[in-house]
């Protein structure tokens, strides 16, 4: 191909035309670069063989009228994966037509087109991170994008456990129904939403404090014994929560069997038949007790981080307090605790967005009860991540679980892009 | 704080006695399960002390009648062990997680070091993008789509398999720790690995060679946090393992008892402690590692 243009900068509209018209012409054309060019190509002659299957699946994901032999729940999987497909190949054109753009602009800058030899080097180099990213890339498409775009369409739908094959397309009738529509489903969710926010502000505040608290005693302590307390204080960390929360249900169960009854009963504090319901009673008794446990389980966490923020902590700056004279308390009010607060307190809200997501720790004590609404499956102690597993596995709802799953997913999401906006290499505009 | 500042004894005491307090509640529930998993009777015969339990004693006395009474005794029997290890599938439980965890672990390292190093030190278009998605996507427990998670075990021919465990496992686990190295790497300068590249080094030898043996205190963290997690989910196990052929979260839950079936907690209590010895011993001797790993979480200003 003989085709030539000019260097100067003025074949920019000839470049960008054939890049374009087809992946990779601009590549063959213009810039000689024939093996990357060969290779786009293919990947567009693919794609082009396979639309009939991509348009094939899509038009059913939007249909969604399945039976027996091609159900639904396929065709909402498969429809999603082929619309993946078509975005991967929409941002890879994209790709190569700026790709086409910068090989140009490059080789106007030094006035001749690259050699073979050149641009295949360069390809090894900016392959890299094509390769480098393409393990987790498809592990994430697969396993975590896949399924919850599954699960955010399934709201729109009548998904059940009852209705695998058949089920349709309803609109905003579930999120109608959950917000409004239905007094049952709108009575759990006020309840549930409003104690999912009391509880994760009150287990992030109560496990930093905590936290707090045993950091600065292990770090201002000087006994020997600092090392063994610390070990000890550490185990619940170090103990996965499932074990430990469940010996906590076994603690403080209602019956003589719970250890607190068993003790208070033989201490004649209690009489045996008046037990206390720590679990099993009011609502109020039951999110106490999640509160107090997963204090019990995320206390050392914090404790864990603020030692190693306490101890990282200049030396200097220690030295420079006590030549001026300050006092222990002084140093520790006006330099440890500034430093450590400030340093810790994005984690503050990390560990916010974790609680409220903290399924293990109210579904392994209660299993979200007690008083648990029949219609809807939502405990007295239900945060909405074990309210979203308890409708979908005990109920089989799967659909009301997904308006639930998007509405949390709303919420959240802003945390997590105010979290990255404050990061070094966003502020640094590195990336 | 300096070493020429020493506390005043009250203060001390005050420390001190925080730190009792604190070990004692700390302490108290993992001795009352090793107590249980210990004792020769039942749980409904466990004595309020640990490591007692009541016991019917029968006796005639002086008249020859016989007498009942309870008697609280110490005692101590590792029969619950022999009954968990005799506890039809509990070996295949331990072999099963264990294989999955070491799978998990490997999957995690490998993707999460390789992708955190492209995220560090390269730059290419929509990089930023990727970053956010990575970090929304990491927010959400994966299980929100489990029925779609299972749709597509089923379909890639990994339902009732072992490395369809491994998978979804380390994919959930890639968007927060390739995060966290990445934030890790950061702070590491570039130096190095230019040096190596102008000496003719390409990527794969830079990454292997120079990156990995830095990144050695956060792969002990990940190669601890990893493995952790197969050993305690019931989730997933539950969904796309038969019951027979499950994992250890299923199993010890298995054995506490569900609504219709027995409560073993005696049971439990042994297989929990033998799950959580290994575990402690892991995080004494990784403690360091962790302090760092958890630091590098703190994504600073």
């Amino acid at each position: 191909m003989g085709t030539s243009i000019k260097l100067d900068g003025s074949s920019k509209k000839q470049v960008l035309g054939a890049a374009c018209i087809f992946m990779g012409l601009a590549h063959i054309m213009y810039l000689k670069q024939y093996l990357k060019g060969v290779v786009l190509a293919a990947f567009e002659l693919i794609f082009i063989i396979l639309s009939p299957t991509i348009y094939e699946n899509i038009r059913k994901l939007f249909a969604l009228n399945g039976n027996l032999a091609n159900p639904s729940r396929v065709r909402l999987i498969d429809g999603l994966f082929y619309i993946i497909i078509v975005a991967i190949f929409l941002v890879a054109y994209y790709l190569s037509i700026r790709n086409a753009l910068d090989s140009y602009v490059e080789c106007c800058l030094d006035g001749r087109l690259k050699s073979q030899k050149e641009s295949m080097s360069g390809i090894a180099g900016k392959a890299f991170p094509i390769f480098g990213l393409a393990p987790a890339f498809i592990l994430i498409v697969f396993f975590v994008v896949l399924p919850l775009l599954f699960s955010m369409l399934a709201a729109f739908t009548s998904y059940s456990n009852k209705d695998m094959i058949r089920f349709k397309w309803v609109g905003f009738k579930n999120f109608a129904d959950m917000f409004g529509g239905n007094a049952s489903w709108t009575e759990s969710f006020a309840g549930v939403a409003i104690w999912t926010v009391i509880w994760g502000l009150m287990a992030t505040v109560t496990c930093y404090l905590g936290g707090m608290i045993l950091a600065t005693v292990l770090y201002g302590a000087k006994l020997k014994a600092v090392p063994v307390f610390r070990s000890i204080l550490i185990l619940p960390y170090a103990i996965p929560s499932l074990l430990t929360v469940s010996v906590w249900t076994f603690i403080l169960k209602s019956s003589d069997i719970g250890i607190i009854n068993k003790t208070l009963i033989s201490l004649h504090i209690i009489d045996a038949n008046s037990t206390i319901q720590f679990l099993s009673g009011s609502n109020s008794m039951a999110r106490v007790m999640c509160i107090l446990v997963n204090m019990w389980v995320g206390i050392p966490y914090f404790m864990l981080l603020i030692t190693g923020q306490m101890t990282a902590i200049s030396a200097d700056v220690y030295e420079a307090a006590s030549i001026d004279g300050a006092s222990k308390f002084q140093v520790f009010k006006s330099i440890t605790l500034p430093l450590v607060v400030y340093q810790t307190a994005p984690l503050i809200i990390m560990s916010f967005t974790h609680n409220i997501n903290n399924f293990g720790a109210v579904y392994y004590l209660t299993g979200g009860g007690p008083n648990t609404n029949a219609a809807t499956s939502a405990g007295g102690t239900d945060i909405f991540i074990s309210w979203i597993y308890k409708i979908s596995t005990d109920q089989g709802n799967y659909y009301m679980g997904s308006v639930l799953a998007i509405f949390v997913f709303a919420v959240l999401a802003p945390f997590a892009i105010w979290n990255f906006t404050r990061t070094k290499s966003f502020k640094e505009g590195e990336l | 704080m300096g070493g020429n500042m020493k506390n005043k004894s009250w203060v001390t005491a005050v420390y001190v006695v925080v730190l009792v307090i604190a070990s004692i509640v700390t302490i108290y529930p993992l001795l009352y399960t090793i107590s249980i998993a210990f004792s020769p009777g039942e749980e409904y015969n466990i004595g309020v002390v640990p490591f007692t339990q009541k016991v019917t004693e029968t006796s005639f006395n002086e008249n020859g009648k016989l007498q009942m009474r309870v008697a609280t005794k110490f005692g101590f029997s590792t029969r619950h062990f022999q009954e968990l290890f005799e506890y039809d599938g509990y070996l295949d439980w331990i072999k099963n997680t264990f294989i999955v965890a070491i799978g998990v672990v490997l999957i995690t390292i490998c993707v999460c070091t390789l992708t955190a190093y492209v995220f560090s030190r390269f730059k290419f278009p929509m990089k930023k993008g990727m970053m956010l998605t990575i970090l929304i996507l990491q927010i959400f427990p994966t299980f929100i789509g489990m029925q779609a998670v299972y749709e597509i075990v089923v379909r890639v021919g990994g339902y009732n398999h072992l490395w369809a465990l491994v998978l979804i496992y380390g994919s959930g686990n890639v968007p927060y720790n390739t995060w966290l190295i990445k934030s890790y790497l950061d702070t590491i300068p570039m130096s190095l690995d230019e040096a190596a590249r102008i000496d003719g080094a390409n990527h794969f030898k830079i990454f292997g060679t120079i990156i990995m043996p830095m990144l050695k205190p956060m792969i002990v963290f990940l190669g601890i946090t990893s493995f952790t997690g197969p050993w305690v989910d019931f989730i997933y196990p539950k969904l796309i393992l038969k019951p027979d052929n499950t994992t250890l979260g299923p199993g010890l839950l298995q054995l506490l008892g569900t609504g219709s079936t027995e409560s073993h907690f005696t049971l439990f209590a042994a297989g929990a402690l033998l799950v959580a010895v290994p575990f402690i011993l892991v995080f004494i001797f990784g403690q360091s590692a962790m302090v760092t790993g958890l630091g590098a979480g703190a994504v600073k200003e």
